[in-house]
């Protein structure tokens, strides 16, 4: 055999036992099956609704008895479930144990109550309702019941087993709510509730906030279409200015500018000069060489409200991204959660570099005035735009910990809204009220910022590292 | 007068659009069809691997859909450059510079055949897309809606069993299977071999990814096209350069 047949082959065989590992690890997990009672009944096949029904048959064969009840503080709630309930139901055809899962099993209760997300688990942490309700339980909203409860020592809201009367009621009849009216909502949602929501039914966020905050794919509140409107008007006239211009001495139509324009990336991307223009996205775009050669300081000031921005996109866009891929990884489940500890104190320190630079910038501005800044109308509206969306997300975070009682040691990782909290917990002014406006306040001041995006200084975030790349060659 | 002369040596065949439009099916397509497989064929050991390394069937399936998305975003795309085409530049859907068939494909066919049977000394004179780029292209542009209208049944059962008897999703389950081995099949096939593995244009025909070709290749491959370029009845560009 010739030396170089001999090494492809050994190469051959070796790639194709590493895949042959790879493959075998990919099999075997342990089937996880312990529920007590099926440890030796027969359990049935639920992947048919046969299966479904026999199943459902041995529960029914005491819930379905009118005496069937439990004791709840020492009074008798009733426990029978009629067959008919589910006629309706979107889960006629799921078995009691599918939900249900810890019952088949004596003594005969439930521990964890019913499993939504078994079933359910794209829904789990999506952006736009279900996300921003994450310490709430899916029953609490979802079965048609107006009693829900606060339940502080695990920091999430339940659907109560008692009226407000504490006298213990039946939730036997499993009537799913009808989301679409708006008692849905308002059930929480009213001044002096008791399970920490804002008086006022709050739209979602927009996929603008994907910006800062993890935030679904849809337009939202019509005030961030308004805003969107007046940006593409903006960025419309820019295109519109740009090309005017000459591309390589054809003045007219804009089907050849295109082309040429077109034509002159490509085929710098298709080429060694890829390699400048990365360099130029490294050093001038993320790293910012140019804004370090022109004063320290300046550097720091653009790098606190730059980075810190850049790190909050990047965080919401990847929680987007891992929702959508891996909905109920721990990862996922921990980033879409906002009191997580690491998502709070990121948030927090973050808002803190933006507030603290546009401190410092100001100072700069309008205080110690070195010669070399010169300020304009447009810079002090990018800077209190930027400083007051920032600062009324901390006053928000400040009312949501207050209204909500998060735990102290959940809410201490978001420093700067725990402290707010602190300080609006000394007074009561209708906390639960002026959450609402104050939403409205931040969602406005972001709207604005997009609005201004095209007409002043802000466009610097886009037309900069494009002018960037475009002359990188003059340096 | 830079442009005449890039004009003498090179023609452009393809835009940055269709250039780029052409990269990004090719990923699609990889894609879709790594995720589409390694769903189809679950009991596989590799597949299982290559699910269980993109994070579980959930992964996979959401990758799938937007590939899918992509990809059906191209064939948009295509149908919105039709309508340019036509109405903001004017042009002739059916004439020689057009990707759609016309009746002198038909003949072209007739004669080529004639030429590889050697029943005919020279090979027709080709316009701007031989019948073969042409079936090529409109075999992907058609299977791409029987496709992706299956795919719809098979991502949102629900909606259309509600006016569909529900036997349609397990056609459309054994259709899409079905389209999409025929769809690899075809691209590693007889695509990849009529577009990149021909002797004349072998290992691979860069005109799709540079978007030029040379003035030799447009005599011999595109005689209609390059007649029509130079209507000239006194010779050949190569006589006055």
């Amino acid at each position: 055999m010739k030396p170089r047949l001999q090494t492809s082959a050994v190469a051959v065989c070796t790639i194709a036992l590493c895949i042959m590992t790879l493959s075998l690890a990919g099999f075997s997990r342990a089937e996880e099956q312990s529920s007590e009672c099926l440890n030796c009944h027969r359990q049935r096949n639920m992947n048919a609704n046969e299966g479904i029904l026999s199943s459902r048959l041995f529960c029914f064969n005491c819930h379905q008895d009118p005496a069937s009840h439990g004791d709840f503080r020492a009074s008798k709630v009733s426990l029978q479930v009629k067959p008919e309930y589910f006629q309706k139901s979107p889960h006629k055809f799921v078995a009691c144990v599918q939900c249900h899962t810890d019952v088949a099993r004596s003594p005969h209760r439930s521990l964890s109550g019913v499993q939504c997300v078994t079933c359910h688990r794209q829904i789990y942490g999506r952006p736009g309702t279900h996300a921003e309700h994450f310490r709430v339980r899916c029953e609490s909203c979802h079965t048609d019941s107006p009693f829900v409860t606060l339940d502080l020592t695990k920091n999430e809201v339940k659907l109560s087993h008692t009226n407000s009367k504490l006298v213990p009621i039946s939730l036997a009849e499993h009537k799913t709510t009808d989301v679409t009216r708006q008692e849905f909502c308002t059930k929480c949602h009213t001044s002096n509730n008791l399970v920490g929501a804002p008086a006022m039914v709050l739209p979602s966020k927009s996929f603008v906030c994907v910006a800062c905050h993890y935030s679904p794919l849809q337009m939202g509140n019509p005030l961030f279409l308004v805003a969107i409107g007046i940006a593409l008007i903006g960025i419309v006239g820019i295109l519109n200015f740009w090309f005017k211009a000459r591309v390589q001495d054809e003045a007219s139509s804009v089907h050849r500018k295109f082309q040429l324009g077109s034509e002159v990336v490509w085929s710098k991307i298709f080429s060694k000069e890829i390699f400048s223009v990365v360099k130029t996205i490294f050093f001038d775009i993320l790293l910012q060489r140019r804004i370090l050669a022109n004063g320290v300081s300046r550097w720091f000031i653009h790098s606190l409200i730059f980075y810190s921005f850049f790190a909050r996109f990047a965080l919401s866009f990847f929680t987007l991204l891992l929702q959508k891929l891996s909905p109920e990884g721990e990862l996922t489940l921990t980033l879409v959660n906002k009191d997580s500890s690491f998502v709070a104190m990121f948030n927090d320190l973050t808002g803190v570099f933006i507030l603290a630079g546009v401190i410092w910038a100001m100072v700069r501005r309008y205080i110690t005035k070195p010669d070399y800044v010169a300020t304009q109308d447009q810079d002090t509206i990018a800077l209190v735009i930027i400083g007051l969306v920032t600062f009324s997300g901390f006053i928000l975070e400040g009312i949501r910990i207050v209204i909500a009682q998060i735990p102290q040691q959940i809410a201490l990782s978001a420093f700067g809204g725990y402290l707010l909290s602190r300080l609006f917990s000394v007074v009561n002014l209708g906390w639960q009220t002026i959450y609402g406006y104050m939403w409205y306040i931040h969602a406005l001041l972001w709207a604005m910022f997009i609005a201004y995006l095209p007409f002043g200084k802000l466009k610097h975030i886009f037309t900069t590292p494009l002018s960037l790349l475009l002359n990188y060659k003059r340096e | 007068m830079a442009d005449q002369t890039v004009r003498q040596e090179t023609f452009w065949r393809f835009s940055v659009l269709q250039r780029a439009l052409h990269l990004i099916v090719i990923l699609g397509f990889v894609g879709i069809g790594l995720t589409g497989f390694s769903m189809a064929f679950s009991s596989v050991a590799p597949a299982r691997t290559f699910v269980w390394f993109l994070g579980g069937a959930d992964s996979v399936r959401y990758l799938h859909r937007f590939f899918a998305v992509v990809m059906y975003l191209c064939v948009v795309t295509h149908v919105f450059w039709l309508f340019y085409y036509k109405f903001i530049l004017g042009g002739d859907l059916f004439g020689p510079n057009s990707i759609c068939f016309r009746k002198q494909d038909l003949l072209y066919f007739r004669d080529h055949i004639g030429y590889l049977l050697a029943l005919r000394n020279a090979p027709p004179a080709f316009d701007r897309f031989t019948y073969w780029e042409k079936l090529d292209y409109w075999a992907i542009f058609i299977g791409m809606q029987s496709m992706s209208l299956t795919g719809l049944f098979l991502w949102f059962p629900e909606f259309f069993s509600r006016f569909l008897p529900g036997y349609f999703i397990n056609i459309a389950q054994v259709l899409h299977f079905d389209e999409g081995v025929l769809a690899v099949l075809y691209i590693f096939c007889i695509h990849l071999t009529v577009g990149h593995w021909r002797p004349e244009v072998y290992p691979g025909d860069w005109t799709i990814f540079t978007g030029k070709t040379t003035k030799e290749t447009m005599m011999k491959t595109h005689p209609g096209e390059w007649a029509s370029l130079n209507p000239s009845p006194r010779g050949s560009a190569i006589g006055e350069k």
